[in-house]
């Protein structure tokens, strides 16, 4: 039991990059301006698969600059992201000391676990380079060394949401008392075996990523990284750091119906989100802005859809009293899916919607799903103030997150 | 925090005291020799026998999981055997460290020989790092928290310190923390190539780790258990070998007060010697992978019931041990590190 009321928590800093940007003035640009990142995959053969396009990250920008040393070359390029996303970050809370890194992520080196198995089966020598940075938990411990930053690294796998849960969960560690400073994040790259995976499921999309669209199609993949430097609000206010933005509420749930796929009636994604108002002690009313989790796949779009009608009310009874539906948008239909990395890269657009009073956009949109209630923020940003914004994530295992974020005002 | 049930699955057997009799004995699990059809290598392994998954009760999720799944399964239902748990109030934390990889070689292999058109749909999803996770969630029918960490062989400690995160919340009553591992041949290849195996033709040379494959189990409360589970120290990261003897004394340093024996991670690498330098010559050290192997994402739930088992019956292989409090200490492959205090409840005293 917390023996004390739960604490406020402050986000002191954040970095990311991803193909909307490297770093905030870049991401913010791309959002008002509803850029569509997805380009056709030039890294590995997909000749043989039906979705051929993502969104991925320049190379050319990622990686020249950053390879200083011998050891830097040897580094996989989602640790390279990392590192980036910590530099930002630092940039903006320079003395920052995380006691505990809490990041998420589904695959980490992926592409250097590929190389390896593919040079065993033409019997080509081995790097022991791909073996030693391959493993999920060395991307950030890499960041960490980069920046001799000495604190113990918790790598959340929970699929597509676990972005969101390592950010909730540190969340609450600070929330309970148990933590004052905490780096929460995640990171993800594009490999061939999850894209070709999501391909055999006939998730992904060989046309565009239209989230809650009547014509949708499924989902197309992107990559990227995103941290938050967190702390106990009271701890950050007396040592004058500046506050951005803080986190406010927190939910997790898990939806037992099946591995890949959600149960329709959307009590899983629901659960969340009402954990993560009561964590805040705010009712739906006051939320203004949903980033959701819109992977725009058939199953995904109309479970989640169906959880925020319930909670907030659907958009045509909204417009029949006069009001807008809480408005509604999906990140990837921009920047693809970005599996580990989504939750906190859309907590990231979640925040800079709310410092910068604007609706990030639902691009290739063109008629909503007529069996979804929802006020969708359609191909075009728009100017809106608000306090709350609410971003979701779910993922294989049944596994949902939802993440309350509050604009911070002196 | 308190143990309120364990259970695991290991190459010496799934019956706890039976194991642990095994191991006072200074048995070894039996061998067996793992050949890798692209290369042509042989690895010593420890495996789990066929028959220690056999008695799970039928549920769809299992069909078609894969080893570790069923691992994990059994090991969870044990730690949770004749304890009334209500699911709602109940938290799952999974520690892993190369998840499934059987499927997931399986699922690669068939788009590098035949193409992508070739992928099956029935594999992908049970590649993920959280399948085993979500299968033994709905299994138990937990409708809240359920995390997947991931890392190296002392992922085990941060999945256990996430648990006491999780348990320092009203929201729950009980977090079950599971840690699973698989052998495939592949896996054995990296770890060879990192020369961190044991030489097949020569294993009687102590040098280089055999890996072995099972489950731990661990059902932690708030109260009410004859075990706690007093202080965790999560660590940090090495990044040379050479700094890991140095970080794990930091630990002791930080966890030393009364400690009368420790169950270190040594398993025939660096980590060794590496352990020995921070633990003082005095107190005694054993490493349960000398008899089951490293399972790498499941070796501190084994070292954690090993723990428990000396705590209890004053007994190591080849020592004596009157002690109210262990030293569990890891130190992985990949950087990590951590270790944790295990103490019998004053009340058991």
């Amino acid at each position: 039991m917390n023996p004390s009321p739960p604490k406020r928590v402050a986000i002191v800093g954040a970095g990311m990059v991803s193909p909307l940007g490297f770093g905030f003035t870049e991401t913010l640009h791309s959002l008002r301006v509803a850029r569509d990142c997805v380009t056709p995959v030039n890294t590995f053969d997909v000749e043989k698969t039906r979705c051929k396009t993502a969104a991925q990250m320049d190379d050319s920008r990622l990686l020249p600059g950053k390879i200083r040393q011998r050891r830097d070359r040897r580094l996989h390029r989602t640790s390279h992201m990392v590192i980036n996303a910590l530099d930002e970050l630092l940039q903006q809370a320079k003395d920052f000391q995380p006691e505990i890194a809490v990041v998420g992520t589904t695959s980490g080196g992926m592409t250097f676990g590929e190389s390896f198995y593919r040079s065993l089966g033409q019997g080509g020598p081995c790097a022991a380079a791909w073996i030693a940075n391959y493993p999920p938990q060395k991307q950030i411990a890499d960041a960490l060394e980069r920046f001799a930053i000495n604190a113990p690294a918790q790598v959340i796998a929970n699929a597509c949401a676990s972005g969101s849960n390592a950010i909730g969960l540190a969340f609450n560690a600070i929330r309970g008392g148990r933590y004052r400073r905490i780096l929460a994040g995640g990171y993800d790259a594009i490999s061939e075996m999850v894209f070709v995976g999501f391909d055999s499921l006939q998730a992904s999309t060989p046309e565009k990523c239209q989230p809650f669209d009547a014509h949708r199609s499924g989902m197309v993949l992107g990559e990227g990284a995103a941290l938050f430097a967190l702390e106990d609000f009271d701890t950050a206010k007396s040592r004058g750091a500046q506050i951005i933005g803080e986190v406010a509420g927190y939910g997790i749930s898990t939806d037992n119906h099946h591995l890949t796929q959600p149960n329709p009636d959307g009590s899983g994604p629901s659960r969340a989100m009402k954990q993560a108002l009561v964590t805040a002690s705010v009712t739906p009313e006051r939320v203004g802005y949903i980033n959701a989790h819109g992977t725009a796949t058939i199953f995904n779009d109309a479970a989640e859809g169906k959880a925020i009608a319930e909670i907030f009310g659907g958009a045509a009874a909204a417009a029949v009293a006069g009001r807008g539906g809480v408005p509604v948008s999906s990140s990837k239909s921009m920047m693809g899916h970005s599996l580990g990395a989504a939750g906190a890269i859309e907590a990231v657009v979640s925040l800079l919607a709310l410092q910068h009073s604007f609706l990030p956009p639902n691009i290739n949109f063109r008629e909503i799903d007529p069996m979804l209630d929802l006020n969708i923020v359609a191909n075009e940003s728009r100017s809106a103030g608000f306090d709350y914004a609410l971003s979701n994530s779910f993922g294989f295992g049944g596994t949902n997150a939802a993440i309350l974020l509050r604009k911070f005002t002196e | 925090m308190t143990v309120a049930g364990m259970g695991w699955v290991t190459p010496l057997g799934n019956d706890i005291e039976s194991v642990w009799r095994h191991m006072l004995a200074r048995e070894i699990a039996p061998i067996e020799i793992l050949s890798n059809e692209q290369t042509g290598a042989r690895y010593l392994t420890h495996r789990v026998p066929a028959e220690a998954t056999a008695s799970l009760p039928p549920h769809p999720r299992l069909r078609r999981a894969s080893a570790i799944s069923r691992f994990a399964a059994a090991a969870g239902l044990m730690a949770l055997k004749d304890l009334e748990i209500d699911p709602d109030r109940l938290a799952l934390v999974f520690a892993i460290s190369n998840g499934g990889v059987i499927y997931t070689r399986r699922f690669y292999s068939e788009i590098v020989k035949a193409g992508a058109q070739s992928a099956s749909p029935l594999l992908f999803p049970e590649t993920v790092f959280n399948a085993p996770a979500s299968h033994l969630a709905a299994i138990l029918g937990i409708p809240g928290a359920s995390y997947t960490v991931v890392g190296d062989g002392a992922v085990g400690i941060l999945a256990l310190k996430l648990a006491e995160d999780l348990l320092a919340s009203s929201d729950i009553d009980a977090c079950l923390v599971v840690g699973a591992e698989e052998i495939d041949p592949l896996v054995c290849e990296a770890y060879r190539q990192w020369r961190l195996l044991r030489d097949p033709r020569q294993p009687e040379i102590r040098r280089g780790m055999i890996l072995g494959e099972g489950a731990g189990a661990v059902l932690l409360r708030n109260s009410g258990g004859d075990l706690e589970i007093d202080k965790i120290d999560p660590g940090s990261n090495f990044f040379r070998r050479a700094e890991a003897s140095g970080k794990l004394s930091d630990i002791v340093s930080h966890l030393r007060d009364s400690i009368g024996f420790c169950i270190g991670s040594a398993n025939g690498t660096f980590i060794d010697q590496a352990e020995r330098n921070a633990v003082s010559s005095k107190i005694p050290l054993y490493s349960p992978k000398v008899a089951l192997g490293d399972s790498v994402g499941a070796s501190v739930l084994w070292q954690l019931i090993t723990a428990a088992q000396a705590l209890c019956s004053g007994q190591l292989p080849g020592n004596r041990v009157r002690a109210g409090r262990a030293l569990v200490l890891a130190c992985g492959l990949n950087q990590q590190l951590g270790g944790l205090t295990l103490r019998q409840s004053p009340h058991s005293i």
